[in-house]
């Protein structure tokens, strides 16, 4: 402990006996209840008195809440080690993270060997054994992102995919004896599981020496591993021998133990209650004490990585500098999850540096470590649905504010809600949906809440009450220099301006106060119609929308012809009313453009249209190409110029969303967003913009303005687009004041009033 | 008179069980054991999973299978069908015993040969013929059921063609007489079926013609039976279904939930199909046909199988006897 300096635990070591499975399941349960950190099981498969070690776990696992599992060690001869591995993920995930995987080559070969599996000498076993750990590591190492071969002596792999993700690092720990498996252990391990009553003298030392030589020899350093003891004893009224006598005497014989072979986590074997509940009572909390007395550093032992994940870390980033509130969270190339969160919802990405702050303090405290590495990309990730995919990047930091995802209703009365940056969209609905309120948003669920709120917010109800930053009453935010600040109408005014529409480039916002409106049932359609003359079909359908009134929003998907079939058009509509005539009278224009194919009319819930987003996470690859623009009519000039984009394939993915109403009753200087005039937004996906970027700039003139939520075009001028030069120069003067080392690069930048300036001056 | 009524009707006798066939997706990690508490809360009998280890985005089956046994009280859980060839077949077989004893005999023995063969050798397991993968569950089989029979003395011991057991030692003995039930479709497998197993498991999706390749399929296992000396309703006749509600009738098992106990009493009556286990990955789903589909199949099958017994007890009475 004191060697390695690892936090001391405390286990258990039960007998899984077949005989009495309650009673097994009971100690277990015992174990946690006591506060023990770990319940660890024997595995000898061919053992009929024994349960079978893995069912058993997962039981307990299904009968416990905190306490960690561990096969102590599992029989690896007998159990196919690529399943084991997929097993051990799905155990770490079932149990939230609660598995160490102790592993082992197996022992008794004869009776490995009944039940059908090929004998091995010792010598092979530690060389299948090297393998099948081969196997495993690349079974959970679900980064590398590509199938796995393994081409052994004894073990094969040939293609098989990792995964699942396990739900944190599992240690493997391993059995081990003798100095080959020792050695195997200081190169590859995070634990090595002896037992007290099998060791020779100073076999502690001993094998510590060859194991920390070996991890030396590898690169690695010897605290990455761990070091357990399986011990057993007696409690008795005198003192006796090592181990036998009352709990003080324990600590007295475990004492030495810990701190000079650094044996970091001691295992009771034992199935009386009576003695467990002494060891964790009375022996555990007086060891803690004595030992932390002399190495108060271990109490809180930093994370250490193994030396393979620290290899893929990148350049440029202070790793050992990173905040302690952030370090147990924070989520390196080489950790498990990072798959998880690199990449967005269109864009793939490969961030040297994820970081998971849970509250505003700690946004602050990551900030900071941003700004110290001014040369890396940085983003700011809430949901990671943004279709730039800004937030995420290569080789920089991210700070990934999912954590940030509190919804609280602060009073029903006034409908004011309270936000943080990191819940989605379908979640507030649901929690909204209670109190017949709804903010509208977009259209999508998954989609976070800072990103949306703080650029614009076109959803099913925009017609009806407007874009959802037009609801932010007050914002609560960290600056680039850390400060926290509150802007709303009262203070921070120009701050509360600017971040309604380019908040990306003014700060992080850790909390939103939003009005939320009074929605109860609404009218839902879906249509699907022939748009074979796709443009006089835009054309309609733009014409119907500006007649309608507001409490009808609509959003049109245009898709390509496609195998003989003309091009498709997906109508979908909100109608702000529960009166099936009323929604009716709404929805009729639209269902008498073109041909009907199918068609949904049904009264339902906005919490009801929102709650679809897919499962899962993230796996955006390449760099999307979209484009934006925002039109007050659909000309026949717009339309033609977008029915030629759609027909020659141009864009697999085109949608325009009907703007206008209560959008437009908002004065174009009141906030950052300026374009209120117009009542569609439309925006193009295509597969390079080298095919859709020329199309899309010759419909400019048709268009005023960009939202910048779905434009991935890196070029400056898209600043201009999104922004009037009145709007642009009030926020260049205001990034000037609030972000003038322009900390808040990376999504569709703002150049600081002066600086631009100065870059003038030089040319 | 005899042959004109088992046309008519097939029943094998089993009491009908209702069940579901989750998919083992590992996200949400808890997704399939939430729908298999939703299984029990619903009233049905059994939750069973796919087991496809080679799958990476699924949960390793006999772990979520086993944790998922841990937080019901009530149902009944099987593999759907567990994957043999990556499984040792003693280990398999003290797995079943041990999990069968925490759980107070809730554990059948769903298992099949194996079918996707890159995929199971991508993970290092063997490549087997369509007649070694049969003659592996043939001996896999034997082998349980010796694990399992501790009113027998000394060790088990098959020099067989797949597998070598060398006098492993028998028990734990499971805390039920747990069945054995087997995927299978083609003759050789069916025949397999009818020598060895307590329960028969295809799926509807598999069968090209639909509900009506039951009658043959069924015609092969229970001659099986009878040439191995087994009275064919040992065996159970059990079918997952997948299909989805609506509100109008659209064909088998696609239409509002009374015609879907019509369809499923149908099948049971003229199949003797006494267990249907339905594919949903959803809780409203599950709860839709445990109230709306469940207990209006049963009556209807209850009420048929009185009607039966009462034609046969005519037919009997006509012929003077009853000849099997």
């Amino acid at each position: 402990m004191a060697r390695y300096g690892h936090e001391l635990q405390f286990g258990v070591f039960i007998t899984p006996s077949s005989d009495a499975p309650q009673q097994v399941v009971d100690l277990a349960v015992l174990a946690e209840r006591v506060g023990l950190d770990l319940v660890t099981i024997q595995d000898h498969p061919y053992l009929p008195t024994h349960l079978d070690t893995w069912t058993l776990l997962s039981w307990i696992a299904g009968q416990t809440e905190r306490i960690h599992l561990a096969p102590n060690v599992l029989n690896i001869p007998l159990r196919q080690p690529a399943v084991a591995a997929r097993a051990a993920a799905s155990l770490d995930l079932l149990s939230q993270g609660r598995l160490e995987l102790g592993l082992g080559a197996g022992a008794y070969w004869t009776a490995i060997a009944a039940l059908g599996v090929p004998r091995l000498s010792p010598g092979e076993s530690i060389d299948a054994f090297r393998e099948a750990l081969a196997v495993v590591r690349a079974v959970l190492d679900t980064n590398a992102e590509r199938r796995v071969r393994i081409d052994g002596a004894y073990h094969q792999l040939d293609r098989a995919a990792p995964g699942p993700t396990p739900a944190h690092e599992i240690p493997i720990l391993l059995g081990a004896a003798r100095p080959k498996m020792l050695r195997l252990l200081g190169a590859e391990a995070d634990g090595w599981i002896a037992t007290h009553r099998f060791l020779p003298p100073e076999g502690i030392a001993t094998g510590n020496a060859i194991i920390d030589a070996a991890a030396r020899e590898a690169g690695r350093d010897p605290r990455e591993i761990r070091r357990l003891l399986n011990i057993d004893g007696r409690f008795s009224a005198e003192r006796g021998a090592f181990l036998d006598g009352p709990p003080e005497q324990w600590v007295d014989d475990l004492l030495p133990l810990a701190l000079d072979d650094g044996v970091g986590t001691f295992i009771l074997m034992s199935d009386d209650p009576a003695a467990i509940e002494r060891f964790a009572g009375e022996v555990a909390p007086a060891l803690r004490e004595a030992v932390y007395r002399v190495a108060p550093e271990a109490q809180h032992a930093p994370r250490r990585r193994r030396a393979a994940a620290r290899a893929r870390r990148r350049d440029g980033i202070t790793y050992d500098d990173v905040p302690v509130s952030l370090a147990a969270s924070a989520v390196e190339p080489g950790d498990v999850g990072y798959a998880e969160l690199r990449s967005n919802y269109l864009r793939g990405g490969s961030p040297g540096l994820i970081l998971r702050p849970e509250n505003r303090d700690e946004v602050v405290e990551a900030l900071a470590f941003a700004r110290r590495h001014p040369d890396l990309p940085l983003g700011i990730r809430s949901g990671g649905h943004g279709i730039s995919g800004r937030s995420t990047n290569d080789g920089g930091i991210v700070i990934d504010l999912g954590k940030l995802n509190s919804i609280e209703i602060v009073d029903p009365a006034t409908r004011l809600v309270r936000l943080g940056p990191g819940a989605r969209w379908m979640d507030v609905a649901e929690a909204l949906a209670p109190y017949g309120l709804a903010i509208s948003s977009g259209d999508y669920g998954g989609v976070g809440v800072g990103g949306l709120a703080t650029a614009g917010g076109i959803g099913w109800l925009a017609r009806e009450h407007g874009l959802t930053i037009d609801h932010v009453r007050a914002v609560e935010m960290v600056l680039a220099d850390g400060s926290v600040v509150r802007a709303d109408e009262n203070e921070n005014t120009d701050l509360f301006w600017a971040v309604r529409g380019a908040g990306a480039n003014f700060g992080i916002v850790t909390s939103f106060e939003i009005e939320a409106d009074v929605v109860g049932d609404i009218g839902w359609a879906q249509l699907l119609m022939d748009a074979s003359d796709t443009a006089d079909f835009l054309q309609q359908w733009g014409a119907i929308i500006e007649a309608a009134p507001r409490d009808l929003t609509s959003f049109l998907i245009v898709s390509p012809p496609r195998n003989n079939q003309p091009a498709i058009a997906w109508v979908l509509a909100v109608v702000d009313s529960s009166d099936p005539a009323v929604i009716v009278d709404r929805i009729q224009p639209l269902a008498t453009i073109a041909p009907l194919y199918d068609h949904q009319i049904a009264i339902t819930t906005y919490a009801g249209i929102m709650a679809n987003a897919a499962q899962g996470y993230h796996s955006g690859r390449g760099e999307p190409a979209a484009r934006s623009g925002l039109a007050r009519h659909i000309t026949p000039e717009l339309a033609a110029g977008v029915a030629e984009m759609i027909s020659n394939r141009s864009t697999y993915y085109f949608q325009i969303r009907s703007v206008g109403g209560a959008v437009s009753d908002v004065p174009d200087d009141a906030t950052a967003w300026a374009h209120r005039d117009a009542n569609f937004h439309l925006t193009a996906f295509g597969t390079s913009h080298q095919r859709l970027g020329p199309l899309w700039d010759a419909l400019r003139d048709q268009m005023d303005g960009i939202y910048l939520s779905f434009d991935t075009d890196p070029r400056p001028e898209r600043i201009a687009d999104a922004f009037p030069p009145a709007t642009l120069e009030r926020l260049r003067e205001l990034k000037q004041r609030y972000d003038p080392t322009n900390v808040f690069r990376d999504n569709f930048n703002i150049q600081p009033a002066r600086q631009t300036v100065l870059a003038e001056s030089t040319d | 008179m005899q042959q004109e009524a088992s046309n008519l009707m097939t029943d094998y006798g089993h009491d009908l069980l209702f069940g579901t066939f989750i998919t083992p997706t590992a996200m949400p990690a808890t997704h399939a054991v939430d729908l298999a508490i939703a299984s029990e809360q619903a009233g049905l009998d059994l939750v069973t999973f796919q087991d496809h280890p080679y799958q990476a985005a699924f949960h390793e089956t006999w772990t979520l299978l086993s944790y998922a046994a841990s937080r019901t009280e009530r149902i009944r859980l099987a593999g759907n069908v567990l994957n043999l060839p990556l499984r040792n077949p003693v280990v398999l077989a003290r797995s079943i015993a041990s999990l069968d004893l925490l759980s107070d005999g809730r554990v059948e023995l769903g298992i099949g040969t194996g079918a996707f063969w890159d995929a199971i050798a991508a993970m290092g397991g063997p490549r087997r013929t369509p007649g070694e993968s049969i003659t592996a569950l043939r001996e896999a089989i034997a082998i349980a059921r010796e694990v399992w029979d501790t009113s027998k003395s000394g060790g088990i011991w098959l020099d067989g063609e797949i597998y070598q057991i060398q006098g492993a030692k028998r028990g734990p003995a499971p805390a039920h007489d747990v069945d054995i039930w087997v995927g299978a479709y083609k003759p050789r497998m069916l025949a397999l079926v009818g020598q060895l197993a307590d329960g028969w498991l295809p799926s509807l999706g598999y069968l090209p013609g639909g509900p009506s390749d039951l009658a043959q399929m069924n015609a092969r296992i229970d001659k099986a039976a009878e040439a191995a000396g087994r009275d064919p309703r040992a065996i159970r006749r059990m079918l997952n279904i997948n299909g989805q509600f609506s509100s109008t009738s659209r064909g088998f098992l696609n239409g509002p939930p009374s015609e879907w106990a019509e369809q499923i009493a149908d099948t049971a009556i003229d199949y003797g199909i006494s267990a249907f286990i339905l594919a949903a990955d959803d809780a409203q789903t599950i709860a839709l046909f445990a109230t709306e589909v469940v207990p209006r199949a049963r009556a209807i099958v209850a009420d048929r199988r009185v009607l039966r017994s009462e034609i046969l007890a005519a037919q009997v009475s006509a012929s003077g006897g009853l000849s099997r």
